[in-house]
């Protein structure tokens, strides 16, 4: 994809389709490396799933045979010299999934990050009973929303109100103003 | 043209080639997957320097009449095996993407 932040998108779909009530999402430039890191609590996947999402022939849909979500995301990291790991849990208790992708953002092949405040308004109208926690660690700084809180000030308003979309998207531009200034 | 004819001819060389009868109708050129997935037409003969595994699947879902490796790419460890086990014509040329397009324009 062009940008990470398309990717990001791409990767919590599989989450919400997984049933997760929470996903975390980080982001942390460290260095020349950016990692990319997507953690839910949806129902997981077994070992041989795990081993297998990777594999471009291996799709969970029913509709066509070829899911690519984690196959490109795993194409793009090792371009730049990173790496991508999955780690799963079926237990009841602690269920869930993390992914996990490095990029060198030095590396001429690294996709530019993109337009990730889009890619978080996008998540949450097409999923707003579903808590998403977004953390983006720059340095010292970092750029945060947790649905949950909003959830708790909003009493019921719902996430996807034009409103409360507007308003999500001017909180996080700001923060990212902030920084860069 | 087929695929098959396409070999023939000399021009490129097959490393799998289970489905030589297939009719190529057209060319793309492209290399970022997510990018050639929804624009690759079916029957054209997309060229691209990508040589993972990926474009085997790229392949099935754009339903292209062959992949073709250009400026002497070599496919990864196994993917000529997927793309036989998988029905994907996998072929390799020489030259440019460029060039190789424009071959094929002459003659299509």
């Amino acid at each position: 994809m062009k940008e990470l932040s398309l990717n990001l998108l791409d990767i919590v779909e599989n989450s919400v389709k997984a049933g997760a009530t929470l996903t975390e999402m980080l982001l942390e430039q460290v260095g020349g490396a950016l990692t990319f890191t997507v953690r839910d609590n949806g129902c997981g996947m077994d070992e041989e799933t795990v081993r297998r999402v990777t594999d471009p022939f291996y799709t969970t849909r029913t509709t066509r045979a070829v899911g690519l979500g984690l196959p490109l995301l795993k194409l793009e990291a090792e371009q730049t010299g990173g790496t991508l790991t999955v780690q799963s849990d079926t237990d009841p208790v602690h269920h869930g999934t993390t992914v996990t992708a490095v990029f060198h953002t030095d590396h001429i092949d690294c996709p530019p990050l993109g337009d990730v405040v889009a890619s978080l308004i996008t998540l949450i109208q097409g999923h707003p009973d579903t808590d998403f926690l977004f953390t983006h660690r720059l340095g010292e700084q970092e750029v945060k929303l947790d649905t949950r809180e909003l959830r708790e000030v909003l009493q019921g308003v719902p996430l996807d109100s034009y409103e409360v979309l507007q308003w999500i998207e001017g909180y996080l531009r700001e923060q990212y103003q902030s920084i860069n200034q | 043209m087929t695929v098959r004819e396409l070999v023939d001819s000399g021009a490129v060389k097959a490393a799998a080639l289970p489905d030589g009868d297939r009719e190529i109708e057209g060319v793309y050129i492209g290399d970022l997957l997510s990018w050639v997935m929804g624009r690759a037409g079916s029957g054209d003969a997309w060229i691209t320097i990508m040589s993972n595994v990926n474009i085997a699947a790229v392949a099935t879902l754009a339903d292209t009449a062959c992949i073709i490796l250009a400026e002497g790419v070599q496919p990864d460890d196994g993917v000529t095996e997927i793309a036989r086990e998988k029905n994907i014509n996998l072929l390799l040329s020489d030259r440019s993407a460029y060039d190789t397009a424009v071959w094929l324009h002459e003659r299509l």
